[in-house]
């Protein structure tokens, strides 16, 4: 197999994970097709120095990332600015709730459905969100996802830890929107 | 270890994160404390009843177009201009010995590339027709019909044998039935339900199957596309793709659970 068939059976293989990682790191007005197309370029040019040690689509997702990055600070003034890094996530990055994860035996009870859990990891805060679905949709390892993210494992383990506690207050309260509760209900 | 570490490492735990020497004492913890070990039973039953279900956004029909249409001009030209020479060198070598194994050799080589090209592209369509049915984006042409009454719609409309087995189980619908088309040719598209899933049958003409180049064994080819398991099988001189998230449950549709081919399990034939 020559190499632009191995790249289009790689991409052909996980496209419905890279068009999602890209629509979640994007906001409006910016087009996440471009955002994709752009870095499936990219990731073509550079495919000699893919390797298969990684999943082929977290290798991706880390080109997506940067490039994303990279347009981002080619429009902006501040060229420093993280457009990941947004007010909210930040907010709940450092809030000193959630000292213990929340049981998920009420969610349980309640007996949601799965789609109810999805628009619940949609509404997390951008960088919780983004943990989280690398964990819980595509299955990544810890030190892969901090491979993408380009932070310590560290890092992934207290974004993971307060995004999925965040996600259950969600479902154990659909009308929260930013996730800090009394530290009574944490505890269920 | 007390209970505070332990809540503090239940992530890590059921997502097997955890270095071995921590995980033991974890575990040597959970043996002695019911209250921990009712919170990490918790956690695993929430993770089996959603977290194994959660699969990516779907990329929508144009995007994977547009897709397809930028990795089909990663063309040869551009590519090869920026090898290094000793590469050009390389593969003209290559060519050169390719040549003198022979013509016909390489039509041949040509021709399983092709027929693989074809797989492919059909597993895809397959897919991507199973997901259109189940969303209702596909609308079948009859519904709410006895296998038999499905028969005889398509009998009069393709030119190949359609036979569906009478449904083997109460959980079993026949949601409904269209024509379609897979590997450029006409198929009968069957859309079925199995408990909560979705499953998809095409069935096709032996030249449309004939053209995806499969030997005979092992009787049933089975791929992975998008989270979704394809099987492939030919009967007689009709050729089927099954698609489902269910993997070899899925044949429950056609056969029940405890049927016996020769004396064998219907997974011994059929395995993800």
């Amino acid at each position: 197999m020559d190499k632009v068939s191995e790249f289009q059976a790689y991409v052909a293989g996980c496209l419905d994970s890279l068009h999602n990682y890209a629509l979640l790191l994007v906001r409006p007005p910016d087009d996440h097709e471009d955002l994709l197309q752009e870095s499936l370029l990219r990731a073509f040019r550079g495919f000699d120095s893919f390797d298969p040690e990684l999943p082929f689509k977290a290798w991706v997702f880390s080109i997506i990332r940067n490039t994303h990055i990279d347009r981002h600070r080619r429009r902006k003034a501040s060229p420093l600015e993280d457009p990941l890094n947004d007010a909210q996530s930040t907010g709940m990055l450092y809030s000193p709730l959630f000292s213990i994860p929340l049981a998920p035996e009420a969610i349980l009870l309640r007996q949601e459905t799965i789609e109810h859990v999805r628009d619940g990891i949609r509404r997390l805060p951008l960088l919780m969100r983004e943990v989280v679905e690398l964990r819980d949709i595509e299955g990544l390892s810890y030190r892969t996802i901090a491979t993408i993210i380009d932070r310590p494992i560290g890092t992934v383990m207290s974004r993971l830890y307060r995004g999925r506690n965040l996600l259950r207050t969600y479902l154990v309260d659909p009308r929260r929107e930013d996730g800090h509760a009394t530290r009574g209900r944490h505890e269920l | 270890m007390n209970c505070d570490t332990m809540k503090s490492q239940v992530f890590p735990y059921v997502d097997a994160e955890l270095p071995t020497e921590l995980r033991n004492e974890m575990e040597s913890h959970l043996v002695e404390c019911e209250t921990c070990r009712r919170v990490v039973q918790q956690e695993f039953a929430f993770r089996e009843v959603y977290i194994t279900h959660l699969r990516p956004d779907p990329a929508p029909p144009q995007l994977r177009d547009k897709v397809t249409q930028l990795l089909a001009g990663l063309g040869a030209p551009t590519a090869l201009a920026r090898r290094p020479w000793y590469k050009v060198f390389l593969y003209t070598g290559a060519a050169v010995v390719l040549l003198a194994v022979g013509v016909t050799l390489g039509l041949r080589l040509g021709a399983v590339i092709e027929r693989g090209n074809v797989l492919d592209e059909m597993a895809e369509a397959s897919v991507e027709q199973h997901q259109k049915l189940s969303r209702g984006q596909m609308p079948p042409d009859i519904t709410k019909v006895s296998p038999q009454a499905a028969e005889d719609w398509f009998r009069h409309r393709v030119d190949f044998k359609v036979s569906l087995p009478d449904l083997k189980s109460p959980n079993v619908t026949l949601v409904g039935a269209r024509m379609s088309r897979l590997a450029n040719a006409e198929v009968a598209a069957i859309d079925y339900k199995l408990d909560r899933y979705r499953v998809s049958l095409f069935i096709m003409p032996e030249e449309a199957y004939n053209q995806l180049g499969l030997s005979e064994k092992p009787r049933f080819k089975i791929l992975k596309r998008r989270g979704y398991d394809v099987i492939v099988w030919r009967h007689q001189a009709t050729g089927y793709t099954l698609v489902s998230e269910i993997g070899s449950r899925a044949c429950y549709v056609c056969h029940s659970p405890d049927e016996k081919f020769g004396g064998a399990s219907l997974e011994s034939f059929v395995r993800l």
